[in-house]
């Protein structure tokens, strides 16, 4: 019973930084911009989030400084975009590799190798959270107004406007929770470990927004898509070095599955993709 | 140029400038180092070269397919397999003909890399960039798993393949004490200049820019657009897979693990920077050569490596704000 | 005191002048009929009344009140509502969000509460909405009325319909009509877009008549007729059609046999469709929008395949071939959307000029692009309909639009083409423009070539084309012998009533 047991609580903790970050994925893309960021986000949250706790002492400010250093980033991405109107992708790109240099900068300058441990929050704030966003999305996309908002400007920002909506707004307070969830994610995955290291990461910003798309941009099927890869990374320990079929199975098999899986999935193969239709437009 | 473009460019070397600030580095001695780590001894220069000609092919694959309107991120993982294939053909056929046989593979590979991304984006609508990310990553974990595995020199601490034998390398065009400059450098430069020319010249790259600029336009035009999109992707592959081969074959002479420190982004932003030209992918290539170059001096003095990439990122935001912008918003009807 | 009263409204786009002093006033509990050209300054001086653009000088008063207008949020809480051309509504939200979009009551949206609401309003209507199912599902009038509840939940009582009537058939238009009727009754201010003068004729009290930019009429409906009006509108009496007798012994060219397809939405847009086009006709395809026109260009055009039937050109079976095929078979194309379909506006003339020849002579030598070719070719393209440009090297996007529809145009008539299909080939065009279009069309094909033309004005179609066919719910219709160009039995075949 254990065994099970130990498996979910393994599941939920790969599943949890996924989550939170696919909510912040959602927050931006189904109001219309394309974010491919993510990953930056993260990764600058992580770094934030480990600096100002070991400086502050107090994990809570570690928090709140990873929280404000994604919205930092995510704001940036609402400029180049909405602003100066460029292209959605590369302006992601862009500030994922601008992040990638920044968090290396600043964990070399700034760390301080005789600090110790890290303070943490109890990582259960953070698995709660990640559970609990996408029902409170799924609610806020259906009841609110500023659900209904977001979706019309996702859908057609032209339409939106005729109607007295501006485009930008929203979208704004779309990537302001970009920032808070990528954020939480961050100082989720940083807090885990500890301490900070290069691209901690790993391309799990990328893997969220693969979950997301997975889902259809809908809340609960993109965490129930988190979790499914939160099982491949639990199995991939569980079945570390063991055989399939008299052959070692290298682990790398598992660190691909959720690649090749949504793979699988944008070529159609797990039916059809219902996408925003006002992605990238104004 | 827009007064905000100004704007952005300001804050972005006030960024770069506050880095080395922090880093208590001067900017007229970081400027100083690099300028003497990248032009400042012939082996400096050297050294430059070295690090320009993968970002020089890798942009030439980008470009390819950025002409088609597509954004190949792939371009790390297609030249990652590229590089692992040339140096396992190259083992196994020492020699001349291995030297060929690894470049071709490397080439093949890339391509087929790349392919299911091309077909999944004519036929599917699935976005490249996700797919080739997705494929980046598979392709690091395979190649890693293999040269840790079946390909490894077991008299090695750290997962390497063996290296190859001199006769199974790019000649050098040029080797003194002092100055190497491989023939590597000299493949690419003739792969830009048959491509700039096929791009302006012929009715296929026509097509293809059509393909790039207006998809719905070209179909209406009688472009095989599907065909084209798949027909560029598959290109770019075999571009940035011959890329790892010419990584391998002219200048590591073997394959490792975590082979590549990032050319494929390096690749992207090579090709933003170069814009509508083909030809200023070389300028634009030797440029990201001087910046990976120069870290490592710049990382003596104090500047941690992160900072090229932040440099990069702003590079790329400034280029592509004044380049790559959608329509506007005002429409009179 | 009038509802709204707008007096010196100038707008400038560039230095192209949309709108130079024009006073518009309309009275309350009246249908006020707004009336001109394409390009007139209909919508852009309802667009600055809206809130969506800025007047460079004169003012707007609603019940004597002087207003200025931010954005249209604000027109919009002063009791203006505009219903536009392209209805704004977003096919991705059920019927209540769209009827809820930018006038929720709070924070929180009650469903039940808001059902039950919107009901009530629809009944008084004698409209009926599912409202929990999705807009895609509306058809045109349904998004029409969908339109107008929206007004009315906004508590507008000013309300701009701009071209209302453009998807609707002539039963629908006249329900619509009723129901402005009502609303004006109750005390609402409507203001009628429209090119259609049967309609302000016979449903305004009042008409005001804008030609290029400036206000040229404005009386009470009563004294005027619709000769009147569209001299009014044009500056002259329109002209006689001439009607150029057909080639009646050329032989049939193209035929089009049993064709269906479906539409992009799964939907059957063409039933089992019949064609025939002669060699030296210019076939005119009339019908309501929204009636497989769009597929039938697809069709023709290759980039659709039909499910059934065949098509034939010239003797041949070509059901199966490709756009480029077509193309080099001698077809050529002008798209519905110029700028979306058929050029690149970053690119030159030069370059925009071979796009659909771009493999053929004086294009191309071979596999290589024939530089000095092209440029010839593209002077001749440009002189054909006489399109201004800075140059042959600048970029498209520095033509207006009205310009580079004549490039448009004069591209597809380039290179003695043996079938032209044209899908609204006159919008943007000025009068002039259009029936230079017309005449190089018709002199096209004496020389053996033909045309389709699909349009949705039913006027240019009977003035412009040898024979007309009218499209309806995805079949073609022959009008009657005798009747080919007779207005009201056309309409009458546009409706399905006989």
């Amino acid at each position: 019973m254990t065994w099970i047991w130990n498996l979910l609580i393994g599941m939920l903790a790969g599943a949890a930084p996924l989550a939170l970050a696919a909510m912040g994925g959602l927050a931006s893309e189904r109001g219309g911009v394309i974010n491919i960021a993510l990953e930056g986000n993260m990764l600058i949250a992580a770094v934030s989030t480990a600096l100002v706790a070991a400086a502050t002492h107090n994990p809570w400010l570690g928090l709140a400084g990873g929280i404000f250093a994604a919205t930092c980033l995510s704001w940036a991405h609402w400029l180049l975009t909405q602003r100066f109107l460029m292209d959605h992708i590369v302006s992601g790109m862009a500030l994922n590799v601008f992040a990638m240099g920044a968090a290396n900068f600043l964990s070399k300058q700034y760390t301080n190798p005789s600090a110790g441990e890290l303070p943490v929050l109890n990582l259960n704030l953070y698995f709660t959270l990640a559970i609990l966003l996408p029902f409170a999305a799924m609610l806020y996309l259906k009841h609110a107004r500023g659900g209904l908002r977001l979706i019309a400007v996702g859908s057609d920002p032209a339409k939106s406007r005729q109607m007295g909506i501006f485009p930008d707004r929203v979208r704004f307070l779309g990537l302001s929770a970009t920032g808070v969830c990528c954020g939480l994610s961050g100082a989720l995955i940083v807090s885990n470990a500890r301490y900070f290291t290069d691209n901690m990461t790993a391309g799990r910003g990328y893997i969220a927004l693969a979950a997301l798309i997975l889902g259809s941009w809908r809340p609960i099927p993109a965490l129930l898509a988190c979790l499914v890869f939160g099982l491949f990374q639990v199995l991939q320990f569980q079945f570390q070095g063991s055989q399939l079929l008299g052959v070692a199975v290298p682990r790398e098999v598992w660190f691909s599955l959720p690649y090749l899986i949504t793979i699988v999935a944008l070529a159609g193969f797990l039916g059809k993709s219902k996408v925003p239709s006002g992605l990238g437009r104004y | 140029m827009k007064i905000r473009h100004w704007l952005l460019a300001t804050a972005g070397l006030g960024l770069i400038l506050g880095a080395l600030y922090l880093a208590k580095v001067s900017p007229l001695e970081a400027a100083r180092t690099l300028f003497q780590g990248t032009l400042g001894s012939a082996s400096a220069f050297s050294g430059t070269l070295r690090e320009t000609s993968p970002l020089l092919i890798a942009g030439i694959a980008v470009f390819i397919a950025l002409r088609a309107g597509l954004f190949n991120i792939g371009a790390e993982g297609q030249l990652v397999v590229g590089a692992l294939t040339s140096a396992a053909l190259g083992l196994r056929f020492p020699g001349p003909v291995g030297l060929i046989l690894g470049m071709i593979g490397a080439a093949i590979v890339g391509a087929l890399w790349a392919l299911p991304a091309g077909l999944i984006k004519a036929y599917r609508g699935g976005h490249e960039v996700i797919t080739t990310i997705m494929l980046n990553s598979v392709a690091v974990f395979v190649t890693n798993a293999i040269v840790a595995g079946p390909l490894r020199d077991t008299s090695q601490e750290s997962p390497t393949t063996r290296m190859l034998s001199d006769q199974t390398r790019l000649p050098w065009l040029f080797k003194s004490p002092a100055l190497e400059i491989s023939s590597g450098v000299l493949l690419g430069l003739v792969l830009l200049i048959a491509f700039a020319s096929w791009l302006k010249s012929y009715v296929s790259g026509y097509e293809l820019r059509a393909v790039g600029a207006n998809r719905r336009a070209a179909t209406l035009a009688g472009i095989a657009t599907k065909k084209t999109i798949v027909w560029s992707m598959t290109a770019s592959g075999a571009v940035a897979g011959l890329a790892g081969g010419v990584q391998v074959m002219g200048y590591t002479g073997r394959f490792y693990s975590d082979f590549s420190p990032g050319f494929g982004f390096n690749a992207l932003g090579v090709a933003l920077l170069a814009g509508g030209s083909a030809l200023a992918i070389l300028p634009a290539a030797f440029f990201f050569g001087m910046l990976a170059k120069g870290s490592a001096a710049l990382q003596i003095l104090g500047v941690p490596k992160g900072t090229s990439f932040m440099v990069l990122g702003v590079l790329i935001t400034v280029f592509a704000a004044v380049r790559y912008r959608k329509a506007s918003m005002e429409s009179a009807s | 005191m009038p509802a709204v009263e707008m007096l010196g409204i100038d707008k400038h786009f560039g230095a192209v002048p949309a709108l130079s002093g024009v006073d518009f006033a309309v009275e309350a509990g009246t249908i006020h009929g707004l009336v001109g050209e394409n390009g007139a300054g209909k919508t852009t001086l309802m667009r600055i009344l809206y809130g969506a653009i800025f007047a460079d000088a004169g003012t707007v008063s609603l019940d004597g009140d002087p207003v200025r207008f931010a954005d249209s949020a604000q027109a919009i809480k002063q009791g203006i509502g505009m219903v536009s051309q392209h209805y704004a509504i977003i096919p991705d939200l059920t019927n209540l969000q769209n009827l809820l979009l930018g006038a929720e009551p709070g924070w929180l949206i009650r469903q039940n509460e808001m059902r039950a609401k919107a009901g009530v309003l629809a009944q008084r209507m004698g409209f009926s909405f599912d409202w929990n199912a999705s807009s895609a599902e509306l058809s045109p009038s349904g998004a029409q009325k969908l339109e107008i509840l929206k007004l009315l939940w906004r508590n507008a009582r000013i309300m701009i319909l701009d071209e209302p009537t453009a998807m609707l058939s002539p039963a629908d238009g006249d329900a619509l009509f009723a129901s402005l009727k009502g609303l004006a009754e109750a005390g609402a201010t409507v203001i009628l877009v429209t090119h259609r003068l049967l309609e302000v004729v016979s449903h305004c009290q009042h008409v005001t008549v804008l030609r290029e930019g400036r206000v040229v009429a404005d009386q009470p409906v009563g004294k005027s007729s619709v000769g009147e009006l569209a001299e009014l509108i044009i500056g002259r009496a329109p002209a006689t059609p001439e009607h150029e007798i057909p080639m009646g012994d050329g032989g049939v060219q193209l035929k089009l046999s049993q064709v269906s397809a479906r539409g992009y939405r799964g939907d059957l847009a063409l039933d089992g469709l019949n064609l025939e086009v002669r060699a030296g006709e210019v076939l005119g395809i009339a019908g309501v929008d929204g009636n497989g026109q769009r597929e039938l260009f697809q069709i023709l055009s290759g980039e659709l395949a039909p499910e059934t039937g065949d098509l034939i050109w010239d003797s041949k079976t070509i059901t199966n071939t490709s756009v480029r095929e077509r193309l080099q078979a001698g077809f050529r194309l002008i798209p519905e959307n110029r700028v979306e379909e058929g050029l690149v506006e970053e690119w030159s003339l030069e370059e925009n000029a071979a796009l659909g020849a771009q493999r053929q002579t004086p294009f191309a030598k071979g596999p290589r692009i024939d530089v000095a070719g092209r440029r010839e070719a593209t002077e001749q393209i440009v002189s054909k309909l006489s399109t201004k440009h800075g140059g042959l090297g600048n970029a498209m996007s520095g033509l207006s639009g009205g310009n580079q529809q004549r490039f448009v145009a004069g591209r597809a008539l380039y290179g003695n083409p043996k079938l032209v299909l044209a899908f609204q080939p006159s919008r943007g065009l000025d009068v002039e423009a259009t029936s230079n279009f017309y005449r190089e069309l018709h002199a096209l094909c004496r020389s053996g070539s033909c045309a389709i033309v699909v349009s949705f004005d039913l006027d240019e179609v009977l003035e412009n084309c040898d024979r007309v066919v009218v499209m309806r719910s995805g079949k073609a219709y022959q009008p009657a012998e005798g009747e080919d160009h007779d207005r009201q039995a056309i309409g009458r075949l546009m409706v399905g009533a006989r």
